[in-house]
């Protein structure tokens, strides 16, 4: 049984601001057009996101919290960031993206109503028992949307990518928020399942972006004289 | 008992193994396939063995077979060897052309051994968070396989594939969070409250608002993956592009395996929230996939596209039926995933026998099999016919036990609009078929070399038909109490 973290405590408000704080960087990231920020936004939610688990972890003196601490902080905070930038955005030039269906400020709207909807969703009184802390429920929820937003208004890859990301870390949040924590095996597939699904995933991008350049390339040669 | 589970999980792997060992297509198809029929026969060895035991437990809920899962692992299994024989010719006549790589051959075996053993596993487990590891795991395994052409649309369809199934699946993650913390206030260890047998036991005292989240997550997420509309975007893609083994795979056994998951949440829901609001969330996307897909079964164009459009409908079928409930409504829904599985699994490979002499998708490119190529000409008609529900096939019997449940327990409306649905289905995909089947044309060249490849591409065709026929006919004493067992699983 998980007991209850006051909202005033020491760790409830560091829990609060992270949880404010992830939010914000998921906004950060709606609001880009670089994919180098994307990336870096992604970074810093990640890194949030571990000190999130290591206040939880310390509250409760959970060693498998803390170690989904420091693997978040390895997988998410640097090693995905790191493969992305390697694999991808050095490799491919890549650096503005142009394939946004919206505008941004028109995204960053969506999102603050998004955001309202989920507390209009996941208000703290509809979770009563058992809540680590009941205030971040409803942000979880918010970065959920907002990463699922990002990936119906961006359409090059590497943004769905992050956008995927992004959804997930909101469930994670959730996750350690709602109910500190899921078994632990069942949490250590779930990393295994993201770092090879980041791996596929590089790898269909980079498919696709080199058999787009080929193609753009023959064109060109055809117009030729 | 615990020994048949873990054979029916590593069965597969043979493929892989033989893949790693630098294998060519036919011995790597070959080790596969034998690989195959070793899970099946496992799979209908624990059937047997537990018709009147207890479910088979262990290692803390994280093994759990009861007859339910028993029912799907025969399904899934029973499609892998059909798929693995039919691979064995596919594979081989590619490799022969020169369209795949050898390298590009291992990885097919590599992935779909793979790809099969995770989702066959992803049935053996009594955890949820579990369950969503393992179908996640599936997900990126057969992505490989959907891209594994390397053309420009292959890779798109993939990817498309990839991100909108993570999606989804993560959503359902979300569900099953809701889930978890529907029991926070059980005396139970944090293994039991995401293991299905006590949750389902404790299912009174679950809290009922986030257990109504949880349900509706899990159908939208696990509903990504059986191709529900509107979540079903990436189905046509995925199957048209991906080679035709692999689609047989998709339609027949990972389709199925999602609306495995989607049947373990709704028995939880039923169990506390009562039968009205789980029912009337399948019955609409039930009908949403059947009538997105049989409005797109319309257009003509690529006939995997067009199969593909009819496992939509059919998944929307299925959940119509397990909206309706009740025995009858829950006996049609398991029947017709078993029918489905295998009229689907036949029609993709015979797609891939029509794909490999012809050289193109298109329906309108293909002509007089049935005088040019007797056998597959003969496959394509006669598995059109099943798959839309002819007597004597298997899926006729099934729909019509799904139609009778939506006249027992639901108003008239809901059986009458399947019924109309059924009808415009039958015409816009019998249209398409008996034109490619029908007419003359020159006979274009052979795509086997040797008859052992000619015999294994026809082999399943005839299997699978046979099967479908005698299950249009006679359901065996064994699979009715299989179903029945399952049935009660549920209810």
């Amino acid at each position: 049984m998980v007991e209850k973290l006051a909202a005033t405590s020491a760790a409830g408000i560091l829990l609060d601001l992270s949880g404010v704080l992830i939010l914000l960087l998921a906004f950060a990231c709606l609001g880009s057009k670089l994919f180098n920020r994307y990336v870096a936004y992604y970074g810093a939610q990640s890194v949030v996101l571990s000190f999130a688990a290591g206040v939880v972890a310390w509250t409760f003196h959970s060693t498998e919290l803390w170690i989904l601490a420091v693997l978040t902080l390895a997988v998410k905070g640097i090693g995905i960031p790191l493969a992305t930038r390697r694999l991808l955005l050095h490799r491919l030039p890549l650096a503005r993206d142009t394939a946004i269906s919206t505008g941004l400020s028109t995204s960053l709207i969506a999102g603050g109503a998004l955001t309202a909807f989920a507390y209009l969703v996941t208000r703290p009184q509809l979770l009563p028992h058992g809540v680590v802390a009941a205030a971040v429920v409803p942000l979880s929820t918010a970065v959920i949307l907002l990463g699922a937003l990002s990936m119906v208004v961006r359409r090059h890859t590497v943004a769905q990518l992050i956008g995927w990301l992004i959804v997930e870390n909101g469930v994670f949040l959730g996750a350690i928020t709602l109910v500190a924590t899921f078994p632990f095996i069942v949490e250590a597939g779930i990393f295994l399942d993201i770092a090879a699904g980041v791996l596929i995933m590089l790898v269909f991008v980079s498919g696709i972006t080199r058999e787009l350049a080929q193609a753009s390339a023959g064109e060109l040669r055809e117009l030729r004289g | 008992m615990t020994a048949l589970a873990i054979l029916i999980v590593a069965g597969p792997l043979a493929g892989p193994v033989a893949a790693a060992l630098r294998a060519r297509a036919r011995a790597a198809g070959l080790a596969s396939a034998a690989g195959a029929l070793v899970s099946l026969a496992a799979a209908i060895a624990l059937l047997a063995a537990q018709a009147h035991r207890a479910p088979l437990t262990g290692w803390a809920g994280f093994l759990y077979v009861d007859p339910l899962s028993g029912f799907f692992l025969l399904t899934v299994a029973g499609v892998t060897l059909l798929a693995a024989v039919g691979s064995v010719a596919y594979l081989s006549a590619e490799e022969d052309a020169g369209t795949l790589s050898s390298f590009q051959v291992r990885l097919y075996f590599a992935f779909f051994g793979l790809f099969a053993s995770l989702m066959l596993a992803s049935l053996e487990t009594g955890n949820l968070g579990l369950l969503f590891v393992l179908v996640e795991a599936s997900t990126l395994a057969s992505a490989a396989l959907v891209g594994l052409e390397g053309k420009a649309r292959s890779l798109e369809a993939a990817w498309k594939y990839v991100i909108i199934s993570s999606l989804g699946v993560t959503i359902a993650l979300a569900g099953t969070l809701f889930l978890y913390y529907s029991a926070t206030t059980l005396h139970l260890t944090s293994n039991q409250r995401l293991a299905w047998p006590y949750l389902l036991a404790h299912a009174a005292a679950l809290a009922p608002q986030p257990l109504r989240l949880a349900f509706l997550l899990a159908v939208v997420g696990y509903g990504t993956k059986v191709g529900l509309a509107p979540m079903h975007t990436w189905l046509p893609d995925a199957h048209a592009e991906a080679p035709s083994p692999a689609s047989a795979m998709l339609s027949a056994a990972l389709l199925n395996t999602g609306m495995y998951a989607i049947i373990r949440f709704l028995a939880i829901t039923q169990a506390r929230l009562g039968t009205t609001f789980p029912h009337r969330v399948l019955l609409t996307f039930g009908f949403a996939s059947m009538v997105i897909g049989v409005l797109f079964m319309v257009r003509r164009g690529n006939f995997k596209r067009l199969f593909a459009y009819s496992s939509v409908e059919h998944m929307g079928i299925i959940a119509v039926a397990l909206g309706f409930g009740g025995v009858l409504g829950l006996y049609g829904a398991l029947l017709q995933t078993l029918n489905h599985a295998i009229a689907k699994a036949v029609l993709f490979l015979d797609s891939g026998n029509v794909a490999l002499r012809y050289r193109t998708r298109e329906a309108a490119g293909v002509r007089g099999l049935l005088t040019t190529v007797p056998v597959t000409g003969g496959a394509l008609l006669l598995g059109s016919l099943a798959v839309l529900g002819s007597p004597p096939f298997g899926l006729f019997l099934s729909e019509l036990t799904i139609v009778r449940a939506g006249f027992a327990r639901t108003s008239p409306v809901f059986p009458l609009l399947l019924l109309a649905l059924l009808a415009v289905a039958f015409i816009a995909f019998a249209r398409s078929t008996a034109g490619m089947a029908t007419g003359h044309a020159a006979t274009p060249p052979d795509p086997y070399r040797g008859s052992g490849a000619r015999w294994a591409g026809a082999l399943p065709l005839a299997a699978g038909l046979v099967v479908l026929l005698v299950l249009g006919l006679w359901i065996p004493a064994g699979l009715n109490t299989a179903i029945l067992h399952s049935v009660a699983v549920i209810r």
